[in-house]
């Protein structure tokens, strides 16, 4: 008995080491550093709560990089998950080919995070570009996606969004997994399919929809490889999302500490939003079995 | 005399070499640097014969400038940098405040400073400590490309005023959609200076008080300047440059292809930006435009970037072996050549001789002879350089006049410089 609970802590071991060396020590080492002044090159000095009073009264900078990752965030995660959702959907039908199809939408999730990607992105919505040429061919064209600071984002997002397909394969499993006696009790009924898509599909679904919801919260939060490779965060700093500004102040300007504290108020950030997403969906997810249900 | 001074300089490093070669042993060495494509191939071909001729393996580690300070800062911070390390003259401050970022090039073994000039050696040294070896001396000038110019009759330019007349009559009669420079990011920034320091004959900080040396009215008037070159249609808008996802100059079919036609680069890029260009057409370096009523050429020559050896490296002879043949042994120099510029090293300026790229040489020279304040190297400190980059960006995009936006920078260039009083 005594030999195997070793054994357990044996396979346990490597784990706990990595998360010890890899997560827990820079986790909590980052937070030491946001009450410091730290340039990398010398040893950090203790400034107590200095890097805080300077990013919420002083940094026009931070202010203007938080208010584009949440809008950055609230425009990519609906839109990822509706778009995921609907392509899931299709998939779900039994159409020809429909393996296919399915490696085919699941292939830019692996592709799209990539820095190949972005210079691709880069080049394809560039003025003369294949998005502009192929608008114009429908006459309508050519859009600045980069120089106008509003499209800039949108093209960010685009990138974000079209990476839906990590989503969109939990969204069709779910869906393959509801009880097909459902539908046809509806159908029955009389109900038609966007009744059915509405009043079955959809609640069935709301607990993966609230997983995919925090998932793609937390990630869209941390979004960096898309703006630095095709904007670099501008123009005008339109693009300048947090987990860039935290980049540049830590291994441009040798402020460490200071972009510890940026990367601490993000995390606060994320940590609330996903506190709420977990309060509100007792309002709202539907678990089958649930007493409350 | 110049062979007898060559021989002496050859045989001397030889010598020294020699005399290291049968101590050290064999190890297995990391070299970073960036560059350029001609540079990463003449420095593979560098390292490879280097380390073949002392037994050594040696990897190179390369990448284009845009992402090298970062790396570079992430590997210093984690002591993992390379045995041999490419580091910006501007960067010393940076990565080595105190002289002890990286090993003491005194104190290795191996490497023949005699080639060096005491002013060489005191610009590659913090605090009294040598911690990097100068590769070359480098300044901007202005390359244009004759082939543009001479397709529309033009004759190259000698002063702005010829400048601003050229791009009319090039606008005219070859096309709308040519353009006779190029200015974005740091290329703006340091156009802006050059301008401001052909009016005022003083660089950016001021030695004596280490706070910026002009008034905000010189330079708003350098900034306008920068307005003016988008006016007169000279350049691109950076609003026309974002829109084409920022691309790097060499990187653009439109300078391949002539339509834009001359830029303010670093004399020893030349290769760069001249290995582009599509059949026939010509990119020379020519001097440096000066604006009217201006008091100096304003050159913005420095010390070139610095070859330093990492503090943590486990063969810090080793790595000293293959900076010495680099910088000073002939396989080294021959491979090497004019790839980084005109070598600072004596034993290499005496063995290429008049070798290497005619086109960095007559660069190199219209740097050497013109005329300019001494450079600090806070000219090129990340913020600053930021503080210049994001405030011209909102003066291009009307969100700043030109003199909101010189009070803007020079408020940020002195907290900045204020860190260091």
């Amino acid at each position: 008995m005594k030999g195997q609970r070793f054994l357990g802590l044996g396979y346990l071991g490597p784990y706990i080491i990595g998360l010890l060396v890899f997560t827990a020590i820079p986790f909590f080492g980052s937070l030491y550093l946001s009450f410091t002044k730290y340039d990398l090159m010398s040893s950090p000095d203790w400034t107590g709560l200095a890097n805080y009073e300077r990013l919420f009264t002083r940094d026009r900078t931070f202010f203007k990089s938080l208010n584009v990752t949440l809008l950055y965030v609230l425009l990519t995660v609906p839109l990822k998950l509706a778009f995921a959702l609907f392509i899931a959907t299709v998939l779900n039908y039994r159409l020809q080919f429909i393996g296919l199809f399915r490696t085919a939408f699941y292939v830019p999730s692996i592709l799209g995070g990539s820095i190949a990607i972005a210079v691709l992105w880069r080049y394809m919505f560039a003025t003369e570009g294949l998005v502009n040429m192929a608008l114009a061919t429908i006459g309508l064209g050519p859009i600045d996606w980069f120089g106008d600071p509003t499209n800039a984002l949108l093209t960010i997002t685009l990138l974000r969004c079209w990476q839906f397909g990590s989503a969109m394969v939990i969204f069709l499993a779910a869906l393959q997994s509801i009880d097909k006696s459902l539908y046809e009790a509806a159908a029955i009924d009389g109900a038609g399919k966007v009744r059915i898509f509405f009043f079955i599909t959809l609640p069935l679904l709301t607990p993966v929809i609230f997983f995919n919801l925090i998932m793609q919260m937390v990630q869209a939060f941390q979004e960096f490889n898309g703006p630095y490779i095709i904007t670099q965060g501008g123009p005008l700093k339109a693009t300048y999302l947090l987990p860039l500004y935290i980049y540049e102040e830590a291994f441009k300007k040798f402020n460490m500490g200071y972009a510890s504290a940026i990367a601490w108020v993000l995390f606060t950030i994320i940590t609330v939003l996903t506190l709420i997403a977990f309060w509100s969906s007792k309002k709202w997810v539907y678990y089958a079995g649930d007493k409350r249900s | 005399m110049k062979n007898t001074r060559m021989l002496a300089a050859l045989a001397g490093t030889a010598f020294s070499a020699l005399a290291m070669a049968t101590a050290v042993q064999a190890a297995e060495l990391r070299m970073g640097w960036w560059g350029g494509e001609s540079r990463h191939v003449a420095t593979q071909k560098a390292i490879e014969a280097c380390g073949a001729k002392y037994g050594h393996t040696v990897k190179g580690e390369f990448t284009g400038f845009d992402g090298y300070l970062e790396k570079l800062t992430t590997q210093m911070a984690g002591g993992t940098e390379p045995d041999i390390v490419q580091v910006n003259w501007p960067w010393l401050p940076l990565f080595s405040k105190d002289g002890t970022g990286f090993a003491d090039l005194r104190q290795v073994k191996g490497i023949d400073l005699s080639n060096w000039t005491d002013a060489d050696l005191t610009a590659g040294s913090m605090n009294s400590i040598l911690q990097g070896l100068s590769v070359s001396t480098t300044g901007r000038v202005f390359f244009f490309n004759t082939t543009t110019f001479e397709k529309a009759g033009v004759p190259i330019p000698k002063t702005w005023d010829e400048f601003f007349e050229a791009t009319k009559t090039i606008k005219e009669k070859i096309g709308k959609d040519y353009y006779t420079f190029n200015a974005v990011k740091e290329t703006a920034h340091l156009l802006t200076i050059l301008t401001v320091v052909q009016k005022t004959g003083k660089d950016m900080v001021d030695p004596a008080t280490n706070r910026v040396a002009w008034t905000p009215e010189q330079l708003a008037e350098g900034i306008s300047f920068l307005g003016k070159l988008v006016e007169t249609g000279a350049i691109k808008s950076q609003k026309e440059e974002a829109a084409e996802g920022n691309v790097n100059l060499f990187e653009k079919p439109a300078w391949a292809e002539g339509k834009i036609s001359g830029s303010y680069e670093w004399d020893s890029t030349y290769s760069k930006y001249a290995d582009p260009l599509k059949d026939g057409q010509v990119l020379k370096p020519f001097p440096i435009l000066k604006v009217a009523g201006a008091v100096t050429d304003g050159v913005y020559a420095k010390p070139s970037m610095v070859f330093s050896i990492s503090k943590h490296s486990k063969a810090p002879e080793a790595a000293a072996q293959i900076v010495n043949c680099l910088l000073n042994e002939p396989e080294g120099i021959d491979a090497l050549g004019t790839s980084r510029g005109l070598p600072a090293s004596k034993a290499a300026a005496a063995r290429l001789g008049t070798q290497g790229e005619p086109e960095v040489r007559a660069a190199n020279a219209i740097v050497m002879a013109s005329a300019g304040p001494v450079v600090s190297p806070f000219n090129e400190h990340p913020e600053i350089r930021a503080a210049f980059i994001d405030t011209l960006e909102e003066y291009a995009y009307g969100q700043l006049n030109a003199d909101d936006a010189a009070k803007q920078i020079i408020d940020t260039v002195n907290d900045v410089l204020a860190e260091y009083d």
